[in-house]
C-alpha cells in the first residue's frame, strides 16, 4: 500500500514538492525544482517505478522537461522536451498538460501553442501527434489572454478528450489518430456565432473511470449574453454538453475535479467574471453530489472576506485516500487543504509563489 | 562572397549550462547567421536556448557583435571579421 501523499506545485519560481503520512497530518515541503523558471504543469506519475515531472518554461532560453525518480527529492532534465519540426512555423511556448498514456513510460503533452505531443520513453523524446496538431482547424484557433495553449487530455480507453483554449472541446475515438470538434452545447459569449462548431474557450473537462460517458466542463463563462454556459456536462462521451451550473454564484471559473470514488460528486471554484476573484472576497469550493443538480458551497476555514485570489485551471485537485482531500492552490501563493471532501479548510503553505497547478499522487 | 573568419563567441553564465560551462566557443564564420548555424551544429543545446525552432533569436536574448547589438548591424546578415567577438546576453529583467 502506498504510503505517502506526494503533492507536486508548480509555481511562477519552480516546482514544489510536499509530502505527509497518509493521514495527512504534517506535509514537508522541498524546492524550488527548477528555481525562478515557471512551471505550468507536473504529473504524478505511480504506474511503475513513481516518477514526477514538471514542465519548466524559461522565458528568456525555452523549454525544459524535469524528471525526478526519487519522490520529487531532486529533478534531472530530460534529454529533450517537445518541440516543433524547424519547417512547421510554429515555436513551442509552453507545455500546459502533462498526462501519462497506456504503457508505463508513455507521456502525452499539451502545449501552446495547441498541439499535443507523444512519448514512449518518460520524456526523453518527444513526437507531436499530427491528428490534432496539424487539424484542419488548427491554424484558426486563436488565443486568449492565456495563449492558445491545448491544457487538457482527459483519456478513456480508445477515447481521448482534448480542450484547447481557444479552440474547444475535441474528440478521439481512435486513440489519438484522428480527431473531431465536438462542442455541441458549448457556448462563447465573446463570439459573434454563441453556439460555433469549434473555437470555444474550454477551461478544463474532468471525467470519472466509473462513469465512462460522463464528462464534466468548465467553460468560459460569466457573460450575461449566454448565462450558464460556463459549468456543462455530458452523458455521451462529450458529444453534445448541457448546462449545469444553477445553483452557483457564477458559472465562471477555471478548474473542474471530480470525488475519485463517485462520479456524481463534482467540484468547482466559482470566480467573478471581470476579475477572475472570489465573489463578494468570499473564497469557497462549490460542491454538486448530483451530478450538478444543486450544489453546497465549502468554506469552512477559508477567509470569510477580503480575498481576491484566483484558483488556475490546473490547480485543484482531490486524492484517492479514503475520505478524500481537496487541494487548491491560488495565485497569491497560498495551497489549501479542504479535509474530510472539503469540509475542513486549512492552509498548508501561505507563502508559496504564485500557483500555476497542483497534482496529488499516492507514493 | 564574404569570407570565413575565425570569431570568438562569449556566453554569458546564465548560457553556460546549455554547453558544457564554456564561456567562450571558437568558430568560423562569415556572418552572425552563418555563427548561428555553427553554435547549432557544435552546440545543440545552447542553439536551442538562443533561438526557437524556426530559427527565430529568442525575443528575450540579446546578440552583440563587439560592443553593438545586432539591430544596430544588419542583424544576422552582419558581415563578421576575424577576431570579432559575438556576445550572447539574456535582456535585463525587472518586476
Amino acid at each position: 500500500m502506498a504510503e505517502r501523499v506526494v503533492l507536486c506545485i508548480g509555481t511562477k519560481k519552480g516546482a514544489f514538492v510536499a509530502d505527509a503520512p497518509r493521514s495527512r497530518g504534517r506535509f514537508s515541503l522541498r524546492g524550488p525544482f527548477g528555481p525562478g523558471v515557471s512551471v505550468y504543469s507536473t504529473l504524478i506519475d505511480t504506474r511503475g517505478q513513481p516518477r514526477l515531472y514538471a514542465s519548466s518554461c524559461n522565458a528568456f532560453f525555452g523549454m525544459k522537461m524535469l524528471r525526478s525518480t526519487d519522490l520529487g527529492k531532486s529533478f534531472k532534465e530530460t534529454k529533450s522536451a517537445p518541440a516543433f519540426a524547424k519547417d512547421d512555423g510554429r515555436a513551442l511556448a509552453n507545455v500546459w498538460a502533462l498526462e501519462a498514456g497506456t504503457g508505463k513510460k508513455d507521456l502525452f503533452a499539451g502545449v501552446e501553442p495547441a498541439a499535443l505531443f507523444h512519448s514512449d520513453d518518460a520524456g526523453d523524446s518527444w513526437q507531436k501527434v499530427s491528428g490534432i496538431s496539424d487539424h484542419d482547424h488548427a491554424r484558426a484557433w486563436r488565443p486568449g489572454n492565456g495563449g492558445l495553449c491545448l491544457h487538457t487530455i482527459v483519456r478513456d480507453g480508445k477515447r481521448m478528450h482534448l480542450g484547447i483554449s481557444t479552440g474547444g472541446h475535441y474528440l478521439s475515438e481512435d486513440g489519438g489518430a484522428t480527431f473531431s470538434a465536438s462542442n455541441g452545447g458549448i457556448g462563447a459569449a465573446w463570439s459573434p456565432v454563441s453556439y460555433p462548431e469549434f473555437g470555444q474557450c474550454v477551461h478544463k473537462i474532468a471525467g470519472h473511470e466509473q462513469a465512462p460517458g460522463r464528462l464534466y466542463m468548465q467553460n468560459h463563462g460569466g457573460d450575461p449574453k449566454l448565462p450558464g454556459i460556463g459549468v456543462l456536462r455530458s452523458d455521451d462521451h462529450g458529444r453534445t454538453w448541457r448546462s449545469i451550473a444553477k445553483g452557483l454564484p457564477s458559472d465562471f471559473g477555471f478548474p473542474i475535479a471530480v470525488h475519485p470514488d463517485d462520479p456524481d460528486t463534482v467540484y468547482v471554484v466559482p470566480l467573478e467574471g471581470t476579475t477572475r476573484t472570489c465573489p463578494g472576497g468570499s473564497p469557497g469550493v462549490w460542491r454538486s453530489e448530483n451530478g450538478g443538480g444543486s450544489w453546497t458551497k465549502l468554506a469552512h476555514g477559508l477567509p470569510k472576506k477580503q480575498s481576491y485570489f484566483t484558483v488556475l485551471r490546473d490547480a485543484m485537485t482531490v486524492d484517492a485516500v479514503r475520505s478524500p482531500a481537496l487541494y487548491f492552490g491560488t495565485t497569491t501563493g497560498q495551497l489549501w487543504i479542504g479535509r474530510d471532501g472539503g469540509e475542513r479548510w486549512e492552509c498548508l503553505f501561505d507563502s508559496l509563489p504564485p500557483i500555476n497547478c497542483v497534482k496529488v499522487g499516492l507514493a | 562572397m564574404a569570407c570565413v573568419a575565425t570569431i570568438t563567441i562569449s556566453v554569458s553564465s546564465p548560457l553556460r549550462d546549455f554547453c558544457g560551462a564554456q564561456s567562450e566557443i571558437h568558430v568560423g564564420a562569415a556572418t552572425l547567421r552563418d555563427a548561428l548555424h555553427e553554435v547549432e551544429r557544435i552546440e545543440p543545446k545552447l542553439h536551442r536556448a538562443i533561438c526557437d525552432e524556426t530559427g527565430r533569436v529568442r525575443r528575450h536574448v540579446n546578440l552583440f557583435v563587439n560592443e553593438l547589438h545586432m539591430s544596430e548591424r544588419e542583424g544576422l546578415d552582419t558581415v563578421l571579421a576575424s577576431g570579432d567577438v559575438v556576445t550572447i546576453l539574456p535582456a535585463v529583467s525587472g518586476g
